[in-house]
């Protein structure tokens, strides 16, 4: 077929054979070609239309037919409507890699330029199709960079996940991935879970609050472009056109939001970026949920270690045991409702600690659970302490403790109190009611006096409204000071114990030391109240004076 | 401990420039994100970051390039990257940064930049 051309000829197509050879550019071959060809013949209009891998022949180059957009699929009808008249097969013609369209020409066309430019085709069919297979390896390695580098970014994820328990810090490092994988100027992330503080991590985005969504979101199983996204929810969370949002998911629950913003320069979310996203939200799922989870547990380890400190500390203030009094015969029990209570007793000195001074009587009742109550008790045996000491009249020592309490506390934390003071050898008693419970005195002769009396609790007022009543406590007489955990004690049906039940069990017992009478109320109240829980501490203090 | 990065603060010509060394990763990444936010903090607004000593950045450590890029930029300032060695530039170019931003060969090259306006 070259036998038939000149030298001239010859020269121009092993010049231009050399040059495509030395390209492996799909782009310069083409025009390398149409350049040539158009060139040769004087044409005014070309095209060259190449087979894709998917088979289908794609105008790749056109000049001077614009109606013919590169990118289009080709067809020679559509090709001489847009004046292209003379089309070659771009090598062998069985099986062409493309097709070189030319028109327009100038001059008439000659064979021997057609003899030329077939020649020159068959040289660029081989060229092109190395092109194509580079084009196509070069893509394949381009995608295969990116997947490493999808992989690298989980595992680098991955590691930097495990290194935290802070849920900021998981939304930190998740929006950093984020931001660099997809080179993300705007993004954010929300995060949310019943008695934890939103999680909120953005940048270049003002989001919207995800509360009300919460529902809404829950809906929404895989990562969604917003434009598949309803726009009243776009709009609420302030979402930017071009986002792409992933839910946060673990298997059971959406607990948040990512929300990418637009990329740069116009790139779009392919599949692959969804999948990478829905791996990306699927760890950063699962460290959140570890993330609060083990911020439950730390608080609520430090919730148990104030409880048990503050147990400690009542436990510290109750009386390890009752001074031996002459003549009388003392039991008291507390048992508390939770770990922690607000009932208090004790039998305190005045000024001498031997069995024959005066003491004390105390049972007291103090509002709230807990470190608070713990520590109010503690104020309130401090005070009865020191005021002891110098202080004998129970009108003054209620006085003074009331206005320390009310001083120093907040006036919804107080407490009610029985004081009584007794002096041992003669029996000779004084008490002060302070809001609490009327104390029951069972006499010898099976009479019953209660001994209540006005007074408000201890801190609650500023004002000073006790009383101070005298009696005689004799041989055979029982006193039985209690908290309201007794009285009010409730089985199933809510009836109270009451102080009947409490004086049946005093008398009952009346011949037994106190310890069997307390023992014998608190199985009273037990076996009233059946399968009921205890609501409240109960607190019983059995005095009884022995014959003379 | 894995792998160490550090990240040194100093200045050339009034312009801030942050020296990584090491390993960026997302462990590492809070560690770079804290030093840009003590500059933009400081009202510095012209950032190069120095990448010489650095042998690996990860997503999570380009990240932190995009997360300031656009503040700064609303700002009138820049952030320009020198002396990034082959297999981190890599990466930057896997994921579109060498068109994002502005990559120099060294410390005076970048500062120049700035310079020029």
């Amino acid at each position: 077929m070259a036998t038939g051309f000149d030298v001239s000829r010859l020269e121009a197509l092993l010049e231009s054979a050399k040059l495509l050879q030395s390209s492996l550019e799909l782009d310069v071959i083409l025009k390398h070609l149409l350049r040539t060809a158009m060139g040769r013949l004087l044409a005014r209009r070309g095209l060259i239309a190449v087979e894709k891998r998917d088979g289908v022949l794609r105008v790749e180059l056109v000049r001077g037919a614009n109606a013919l957009a590169a990118g289009s699929v080709y067809s020679e009808e559509a090709a001489r409507e847009s004046g292209l008249e003379r089309f070659f097969p771009i090598g062998a013609e069985d099986s062409p890699v493309g097709v070189l369209a030319v028109g327009g020409l100038a001059v008439e066309f000659k064979p021997e330029e057609g003899e030329f430019l077939q020649a020159l085709l068959g040289v660029a069919a081989s060229v092109i199709s190395n092109a194509q297979a580079h084009d196509a390896a070069r893509a394949a390695n381009h995608l295969l960079d990116q997947r490493i580098q999808e992989l690298r970014a989980l595992l680098d994820l991955g590691r930097g996940l495990a290194a935290t328990l802070d849920p900021d810090e998981v939304a930190q490092l998740v929006g950093l991935t984020l931001a660099g994988r997809w080179a993300l100027s705007k993004y954010a992330i929300a995060a949310y879970k019943d008695g934890q503080p939103t999680v909120v991590r953005q940048k270049g985005i003002d989001l919207g609050d995800v509360a009300p969504w919460r529902e809404r979101l829950q809906e929404m199983a895989e990562p969604r472009l917003a434009t598949h996204v309803d726009k009243d929810l776009l709009e609420a969370l302030r979402i930017p056109d071009g986002s792409l949002l992933i839910p946060l998911r673990t298997q059971e629950a959406t607990l948040g939001l990512m929300v990418c913003g637009p990329r740069m320069r116009g790139m779009v979310y392919r599949d692959a970026d969804l999948e990478f996203g829905a791996g990306l939200a699927a760890q950063a799922a699962v460290a959140l949920e570890n993330a609060w989870h083990f911020r439950d547990t730390l608080a609520r380890q430090q919730l148990e270690k104030e409880l048990e400190l503050a147990a400690t500390i009542q436990r510290d203030l109750f009386p390890k045991s009752l001074p031996p009094l002459e003549g009388l015969d003392i039991a008291a029990r507390n048992r508390q409702a939770k770990q922690v209570g607000g009932d208090y007793y004790d039998v305190l000195p005045f000024s001498g600690t031997a069995p024959t001074d005066p003491h004390l009587l105390c049972v007291a009742d103090i509002s709230g659970k807990g470190i608070s109550a713990a520590l109010l008790m503690s104020i309130i045996q401090a005070t009865l302490r020191s005021l002891l000491r110098r202080e004998t009249s129970l009108l003054e020592i209620s006085g003074i403790a009331n206005e320390l309490l009310y001083a120093t506390t907040p006036s919804n934390k107080f407490a009610t109190a029985f004081l009584c003071a007794i002096d041992p050898p003669t029996g000779a008693c004084r008490f002060v009611n302070c809001g609490h419970n009327a104390a029951v005195l069972l006499r010898a002769d099976n009479s019953v006096e209660m001994l209540d009396g006005p007074g408000l609790a201890l801190g609650q007022f500023p004002m000073k409204l006790f009383k101070e009543v005298t009696f005689q406590f004799n041989p055979g007489d029982i006193l039985a000071i209690y908290s309201d955990g007794v009285s009010e004690a409730q089985n199933l049906a809510e009836d109270e114990f009451g102080t009947d039940r409490l004086t049946e069990c005093l008398r009952a017992k009346a011949a037994e030391p106190s310890a069997a009478i307390v023992q014998n109320v608190f199985d009273a109240i037990d076996a009233f109240a059946g399968d009921a829980p205890q609501f409240d501490d109960i607190t019983l203090m059995i005095v009884k004076r022995g014959p003379c | 401990m894995a792998n160490s990065f550090s990240v040194t603060a100093s200045e050339q010509d009034g312009i801030a420039v942050l020296t990584l060394e090491g390993f960026l990763d997302a462990h590492t990444a809070p560690q770079f994100e804290e030093a840009i936010q003590k500059e933009i903090n400081a009202g510095r607004k012209q950032i190069v970051i120095h990448c010489e000593k650095l042998t690996y950045i990860s997503s999570a450590g380009l990240g932190v390039f995009m997360s300031f890029i656009e503040e700064i930029r609303d700002a009138g300032g820049d952030i320009k990257i020198s002396g990034v060695i082959p297999k981190v530039l890599q990466v930057f170019e896997i994921l579109g940064f060498q068109s994002l931003f502005d990559i120099v060969g060294n410390v005076p090259e970048a500062v120049a930049r700035f310079q020029q306006g």
